[in-house]
């Protein structure tokens, strides 16, 4: 009997047709999931590790100190950092010079994650094929354009912040902490 | 002499006109694929060029058109311009035969022409199959001319298919043939003219459901389409015999492979679905309209033909490729028997009963 039904399905294509009636379901209730790209995009999460840019605080000073910890924690050696005394100010420092190989970059974050005063950030840009790949070696000055242009409002939200960064900001105590 | 000559060029308009219909569908077939296969698929298809991306063929064929023309180094030049022709002229020439509407016939200048039908001869399948044959070679050719393991692959793939299966479409056409008693086109779909049940697919005495079956499965065998595109199975062979092959020659063997869809789907339509015949007689322009009767017929036969079109289509969105195996296997085990089996079984019914 179980012999004879497999028999019948297969002669008559039933599997076959049971596949065709699926995809004709899917061209009668046709609802695409594709965005069309250019003229519609999705939303990216805040979370999400586009372009890196660096920050600067509320009065417009530089927030990195060329501690060169990006350096030493990105794994394929995207930034160099130029690390320089603030002139007068023996005690201060800061990145003179600082440029990021985007060519190379894999967007991993850990330069971000390294970071003792959240000089660097992930702005959710991604638009950024060129036509020469020399125009991905950017400069200090146009990773704080970037920075200035993807974050305007300068801090990071506080739950997102280092825990040391974090610490020192007010209504961190209020903060809900995570359960870990 | 003069008469001659009016009759060269009344079939030169009869052919541009053909080619002109037959181009036109091969372009809403290049949309229209992408377009099905996108729903079903629950993606959008070409949607950039023009409103919903309806001008994309136009798009398709001045990008081919402006592309560069590669031979590759070690390629026989003369058989690597030889084989997209030789894949085209047998494609388009299937439909010579082709009766696309009433078999009316009009008087132009004192000479009486048909004007649905390029060329009525009274072998009409037996040309079309001989002459689908030679377009195998135009695949085999550019297989191997194109001094490519991938081509080459694909080009001895096609081979093993193409004969194989044609071989069934040859054998399930028999029983139509044993019915209708004519190999001409216009003769098989007059003897199905009335209602519907007197179409060959479910005609009695004996119903061709098995040949019908055997014949669309073997047609898309023969046409290189899924799930039997293993000449140029793309996950495998890159894009088998047409790996090396760029711009218009790309163009040629493309055409080619919609022109063949639409030949097989005309066949399939006059061989098994009655042609330009209606469902049912109230269906066509009848009585004071009669006139009108042909516009009815095209209508009619445009609907079957685009059925199978779909059909195609539908079949390439639901099934995966076949292992090669399987395709021979499936070929010379279940066709090949079920094919003979419907003309033994079939010219003793027309010889018990006679039409």
């Amino acid at each position: 009997m179980m012999n004879f039904k497999t028999w019948l399905k297969s002669i008559t294509f039933y599997e076959i047709l049971v596949g065709m009636r699926a995809t004709m379901k899917h061209l009668l209730h046709y609802k695409p999931i594709t965005l069309q790209y250019p003229h519609e995009k999705r939303t990216l999460p805040d979370s999400y590790r586009g372009m890196l840019a660096l920050l600067r605080y509320d009065d417009g000073t530089e927030k990195c100190v060329g501690c060169d910890l990006c350096e030493a924690a990105c794994p394929s050696r995207v930034i160099r950092v130029v690390s320089s005394e603030v002139p007068g100010e023996p005690t201060k420092r800061f990145a003179k010079e600082y440029y990021m190989d985007m060519t190379r970059c894999l967007f991993c974050g850990l330069c971000v994650q390294a970071c003792p005063v959240d000089a660097l950030g992930m702005t959710r840009e991604f638009e950024w094929s060129v036509y020469d790949k020399r125009q991905l070696h950017l400069n200090k000055q146009q990773l704080l354009a970037i920075g200035d242009r993807s974050y305007p409002v300068r801090e990071k939200r506080l739950e997102l912040q280092h825990p040391n960064v974090a610490f020192f900001n007010v209504a961190y105590k209020t903060l809900p902490q995570k359960a870990s | 002499m003069t008469e001659i000559g009016l009759r060269a060029v009344i079939s030169l308009a009869q052919i541009a006109a053909v080619m002109g219909v037959v181009m036109l569908t091969v372009m809403i077939l290049t949309l229209a694929e992408r377009k099905v296969l996108g729903w079903m698929q629950d993606r959008m298809g070409p949607m950039e060029v023009g409103p919903y991306g309806i001008l994309q063929p136009i798009a398709d064929g001045l990008k081919l058109f402006f592309k560069e023309d590669i031979v590759p180094a070690g390629a026989n030049k003369f058989l690597f311009s030889l084989a997209p022709i030789l894949a085209l002229v047998p494609a388009l020439i299937g439909f010579a035969v082709i009766p696309f509407g009433p078999n009316d016939t009009i008087e132009v200048f004192g000479l009486q022409i048909k004007p649905f039908i390029v060329s009525d001869i009274n072998i009409g399948i037996l040309y079309i199959l001989a002459f689908t044959s030679i377009g195998a070679y135009g695949i085999i050719l550019g297989g191997w001319a194109s001094n490519s393991k991938y081509s080459l692959l694909g080009g001895l793939r096609s081979a093993a298919q193409i004969i194989s299966y044609e071989l069934n479409v040859g054998l399930a056409i028999v029983g139509v043939i044993l019915l209708s008693g004519s190999l001409s086109l216009v003769k098989i779909t007059e003897a199905q003219s009335g209602w519907f049940w007197n179409w060959f697919v479910i005609a009695l005495p004996f119903p061709q459901i098995f040949a019908f079956v055997v014949y669309v499965i073997s047609s898309v065998a023969e046409t290189n389409r899924l799930p039997f595109d293993l000449p140029e199975a793309e996950s495998e062979l890159v894009a088998g015999f047409f790996t090396e092959y760029s711009g218009m020659r790309f163009a040629f063997f493309f055409i080619a492979e919609y022109a063949n869809m639409i030949l097989v789907s005309c066949i399939a339509a006059i061989l098994f679905l009655g042609g330009w015949n209606a469902p049912a007689p109230f269906l066509q322009f009848n009585g004071s309209l009669a006139n009108l009767a042909w516009l009815s017929g095209i209508f009619w036969f445009t609907v079957k033909v685009y059925f199978f079109l779909f059909l195609f289509f539908w079949i390439r969105a639901t099934l995966p490729r076949l292992r090669y195996d399987q395709l021979m296997r499936f070929g010379w085990k279940v066709m090949l028997p079920i094919a003979l089996a419907n003309i033994l079984i079939t010219s003793i019914a027309a010889y018990l009963f006679p039409r």
